[in-house]
């Protein structure tokens, strides 16, 4: 089985959607582990969501957390709707 | 009805009977909605994930709307004279002197021709996984479209029945990724295509029957609404937003 490789794309909606299913707030070890990515690529990748406005990080009880904002609510339904245009049109 | 007298011996089609003028122009104003939609969108994926394909699809329905862009103006230079007497007419006329609206029609026939099998030739592509990389196979294809053109200009039943073939190539396909991932919006997508194979089926006998085009427009415009539910299914979702 050929596993393909997730574009740069992929992996942001998949750290987003991660965040949006476990109700819009994540702990970084379990946003570690969702989204399967080492620690120092998914450094990377929250550091450009934090800079694009997707995410927010806030400390809850003393522990640090990602929050879901808008723009990150708004991008993954464009991504979901890319996927699914491209999926319907057989792209 | 065939003029033959036209210069270059381009020949000047009129499929409607005179009761449907400017009907199929609504048509392919229709379609032309359509196209134009799906070339905004693909553009608009294009430009946030870079990835070609969705630029060789937009340029598909591109080169779709340019062609019946092209059959509206070529039609109603026969269906409207008043238009070539209007202020741009006119001055149209007197820029292009020796071009009565049966020449235009001729030309726009040859133009639209070419650009509806490029269109279909580039879907073709697409879904055949075939890319720019595939230099030679798209020369061939290329090539083909060029022949084609070339000759459906004399013998025009060769341009439906090509059109046909490809829409047949690119319907199976269609149905085969509908197999594959099994969504709704697949299933309107493979519809679509079905219908606009059968359209083109009826625009092969056209010359017969002034009815037969009437028939093959409609079923033309229900192959384009067909083609609009799967995109506006993809536009019915609202955002997740969890506060």
């Amino acid at each position: 089985m050929i596993i393909k490789r997730r574009g740069k794309l992929e992996v942001i909606a998949d750290i987003l959607r991660s965040i949006q299913n476990k109700g819009g707030k994540i702990k970084p070890t379990h946003l570690l582990y969702k989204s399967n990515l080492s620690h120092v690529k998914l450094k990377e990748y929250v550091n450009m969501l934090l800079q694009k406005g997707m995410i927010e990080e806030q400390q809850v009880k003393g522990r640090k957390m990602f929050f879901m904002k808008e723009q990150g609510h708004k991008f993954l339904l464009e991504f979901e709707r890319i996927k699914e245009f491209s999926d319907s049109f057989g792209l | 009805m065939v003029f033959n007298s036209m210069p270059y011996g381009l020949p000047s089609y009129v499929f409607s009977p005179t009761w449907f003028y400017g009907f199929d122009s609504i048509i392919e104003l229709i379609a032309i909605i359509v196209c134009m939609l799906l070339v905004y969108y693909s553009y608009k994926c294009f430009k946030i994930t870079k990835e070609n394909k969705y630029v060789y699809f937009s340029t598909a329905f591109l080169s779709l709307t340019f062609a019946f862009i092209v059959k509206i103006i070529g039609t109603l230079a026969i269906y409207k004279p008043a238009i070539t007497r209007s202020a741009l007419g006119s001055s149209i006329h007197q820029t292009f002197t020796g071009l009565t609206p049966y020449d235009i029609n001729a030309l726009a026939f040859m133009v639209y021709i070419f650009f509806m099998l490029l269109g279909f030739m580039i879907l073709f592509l697409i879904i055949s996984r075939l890319t720019w990389k595939n230099q030679r196979v798209v020369a061939l294809l290329v090539y083909f479209v060029f022949l084609t053109t070339w000759i459906s200009i004399i013998h025009y039943q060769l341009f439906y029945l090509t059109s046909f073939v490809l829409l047949m190539l690119i319907t199976y396909s269609h149905y085969m990724n509908y197999r594959q991932i099994k969504s709704e919006k697949a299933k309107f997508v493979v519809i679509a295509f079905a219908i606009l194979l059968v359209s083109q089926a009826f625009f092969v006998f056209v010359i017969y029957s002034r009815i037969i085009y009437v028939l093959a427009e409609i079923i033309q415009l229900l192959g384009f609404v067909y083609l609009l539910i799967p995109f506006m299914m993809i536009f019915k979702k609202k955002p997740k937003i969890v506060k």
